[in-house]
């Protein structure tokens, strides 16, 4: 014990760019950081410096992609945020359907819409509920991972699957509307905004919460902008940017208007996720009220079919594919596909040589752009502003990995 | 014939108080059950089950003593860099320290260890060596977070003491003595409450009493998201337990003080048994109340703990104590 030297004791600072300061490891298995490690140095209580150290759950998808057939690679990226995987396969998809030529029915797209929805309800729920533990408030812990319970219900009627749905195919969506869905959104609505209104009483008028939130982290529009930061913490900073404007899958017909908020600072962004949920809402029974009836796969599709095949879409409502399809082959040609996900702009970049592989599939997720406000955000501010920061800027590291 | 004896010798209240009760005894089984109570209340909140699978038919009651059972027989690390003497000692002075305010508080009429004319004021100096030793803790522990949380501590601790010690004049000034006992033949002759009589120093002392105790929404020393588990960061084993339990301990001691300045003590019983489980059941509420406040509040910052402390309820207590001084006036005292 007394044969160490005493630099090596953690009593003793040490000295960092000049600056007398302590360097302090949050992660990767720290409480509150989750698969990442933030590299902070502070001076007495004041960061100085943070240097967010991304990749402990680096999955090599972009890589992976490449060794596979385009129709397996929608399940492989869906792993990227489970949470939210309709709104990450999603521009995929559009990315391919570009390259193929064929344009989804319009129910198909109004049903990827309502699943899209559904999923950024359940990440937005998700990202509150970590903020809410990240502030030691574990009442909205329980409650938004509890509520969120009923969207990844509502999910897995309309798909089959709690969270890796893979509902969004090629030409189409896998399964049509169930019965019985419309009043089960009905119920979950009304349930939702009796909650959202008691989420306000506990949690963002909670005196104790907006005196950690309130004018810290303060991201100024234009910076933003400047750093390539992408959805909610976008909005927040008074940028009237959201993908959805642009009018994919059935945006263009709901009359979408993104949440914008005034000042940036970490209460704005955690307001913008909840004004955001009652937007969804929203959309979800627009979308339901305007559903277009016809068929939910593209008929070049269809006409692939067997008969065994189609008679399993017209009575059982589901697509069942043939082992062909596996093989699908793309044309020669490169492909963008953009998505608002829950957490930001989600891009794909496709190239595909002609083959049954894509040539190279580049992946730019919303969490990976946001990292960036770890270096901007928290420096001048305290320690325990660490855990407010990381609570509103919604990080969502194997998102970030691929 | 020997057990007679030995019997003889520990029904004494000398032996009986800092022991049994309102001593380490009952103090150990209360966290137990309030630790339960804690989970099981804020589970009920945030729709959950809390603590079930340890004797179901008792609603996992004896989960903690299970969780105890374990810190007993797990492996206690002692780091290589830490200083092992202060270590390994802090915890257990930590809990001789509260454990030395069992002696003067009075777990019903007579029921003390020692009489003194001085217990208030003993039994505060005696929960008030704790923090030190907190501090210590993370001192020898030789860890980033220890140190942190340590110091967090220091600062905190000098600002939740004055307000806890003025509250605590004020309502000495208000009854004219020192005596936790005397307290209490006040309120029965009065026939008023402390808490009616000085509503002010009531509501303070119980801040102080929440932060004093680390409990939401001023659990900045252990915050967990930031700084691991503050100066207990590197403890393992029955250490770990014991320093876990030390903050229930202690709101355990300082709730009961706050029944007998406060809530009339033993009253309106009279006799030593009842007024023993009076006294208790009206300590139990305090401490729930005090749990309670989690599923309600998130963690403060430090500086915000620290700015509210200080400008606000230090000197909304001395105002206490400006009122107290009129109410023992007017009822010429």
């Amino acid at each position: 014990m007394t044969s160490l030297s005493p630099a090596v004791e953690a009593r003793d600072v040490g000295t960092h760019e000049g600056l007398r300061v302590v360097e302090l490891y949050v992660g990767p298995q720290h409480p509150a950081s989750g698969h990442m490690r933030l590299i902070v140095y502070l001076d007495g209580d004041i960061i100085v410096r943070v240097d967010p150290d991304l990749g402990w759950v680096h999955r090599t998808m972009e890589k992976l992609a490449e060794t596979r057939e385009y129709v397996r690679i929608i399940p492989l990226f869906e792993r990227m945020t489970i949470i939210d995987s309709c709104n990450i396969t999603l521009p995929l998809v559009e990315a391919y359907e570009k390259l193929l030529g064929v344009d989804p029915p319009p129910r198909a797209k109004y049903l990827r819409t309502i699943l899209c929805e559904i999923n950024r309800i359940a990440s937005h729920l998700y990202g509150l509920g970590i903020g809410g533990i990240f502030l030691n408030h574990s009442t909205m812990y329980m409650w938004a991972f509890g509520d969120r319970e009923v969207f990844v219900s509502l999910a897995e009627m309309l798909t089959g699957a709690r969270l890796t749905h893979s509902y969004v195919i090629p030409g189409g969506v896998r399964r049509d509307l169930p019965q019985g869905f419309r009043d089960a959104f009905e119920k979950a609505k009304r349930y939702m905004l009796k909650r959202l209104k008691e989420y306000d009483k506990i949690f963002y008028n909670n005196p104790v919460i907006r005196s950690r939130l309130e004018n810290v982290g303060v991201l100024e529009g234009k910076r933003a902008v400047e750093l390539g930061v992408v959805g909610p913490n976008l909005r927040a900073s008074r940028v009237r940017h959201d993908v959805r404007m642009t009018g994919y899958a059935a945006y263009d017909d709901l009359d979408f208007e993104p949440i914008v908020g005034e000042y940036g600072d970490s209460l704005e962004r955690i307001w913008v996720r909840l004004r955001e949920i009652e937007a969804s809402l929203d959309l979800i029974e627009k979308a339901l009220n305007n559903l277009p009836e016809g068929p939910f796969i593209a008929d070049r599709f269809y006409k692939l079919l067997t008969p065994a095949h189609k008679k399993i879409v017209e009575t059982q409502k589901r697509v069942k594919f043939p082992a062909l399809f596996a093989n699908l082959k793309l044309p020669k040609g490169e492909a963008i596909g953009r998505a608002e996900a829950g957490r930001g702009e989600i891009t794909y970049y496709v190239v595909s040589d002609g083959t049954d592989k894509p040539y190279r599939v580049r992946c730019v997720s919303p969490s990976f752009r946001n990292a960036i406000l770890f270096i901007e955000l928290a420096p001048g501010h305290r320690l325990m502003d660490l855990p407010a920061i990381y609570a509103s800027i919604d990080y969502f590291p194997p998102e970030a990995d691929r | 014939m020997v057990f007679e004896l030995l019997l003889e010798k520990i029904l004494i209240p000398p032996v009986l108080a800092p022991l049994i009760y309102p001593g380490l005894g009952v103090a150990l089984a209360t966290v137990l059950i309030i630790l339960w109570l804690e989970r099981k209340l804020t589970a009920r909140v945030q729709m959950r089950i809390g603590p079930y699978y340890v004797a179901r038919r008792l609603h996992g009651a004896i989960q903690l003593l299970a969780d105890g059972t374990r810190f007993f027989f797990q492996e206690v690390i002692v780091p290589a860099r830490v200083d092992v003497i202060p270590f390994l000692l802090a915890p257990a002075l930590a809990l001789a320290a509260i454990a030395a305010a069992f002696t003067v508080i009075p777990g019903g009429p007579g029921l003390q260890g020692f009489y003194t004319p001085y217990s208030l004021l003993v039994a505060l100096a005696a929960l008030a060596v704790s923090p030190l030793l907190l501090v210590l803790m993370g001192w020898a522990s030789n860890n980033k977070f220890a140190i942190i949380g340590s110091a967090r501590e220091a600062l905190l601790n000098a600002s939740y003491e004055p307000l806890l010690f003025t509250t605590a004049l004020a309502m000495a000034i208000l009854y004219g003595t020192l005596d936790l006992n005397q307290m209490v033949a006040y309120q029965a002759d009065l026939g008023i409450i402390g808490l009616i009589l000085n509503p002010l120093a009531a509501i303070l002392f119980f801040i102080a009493m929440v932060a004093a105790t680390d409990r939401i929404p001023f659990d900045i020393v252990m915050g967990e998201q930031e700084i691991v588990h503050g100066p207990f960061t590197e403890y393992t084993g029955i250490g770990y337990g014991l320093v876990m339990a030390l903050d229930y301990i202690k709101l355990y001691a300082l709730a009961m003080m706050y029944s007998i300045i406060f809530l009339g003590g033993w009253l309106p019983a009279t006799t030593p048994l009842l007024a023993a489980i009076v006294l208790y059941v009206k300590t139990f509420i305090v401490m729930t109340v005090a749990v309670f406040l989690r599923t309600v509040y998130g963690r403060l910052r430090l500086d915000t703990a620290l700015n509210i402390l200080w400008s606000k309820l230090i000197p909304l207590a001395l105002v206490s104590v400006a009122l107290s001084t009129v109410v023992s006036y007017t009822l010429g005292w």
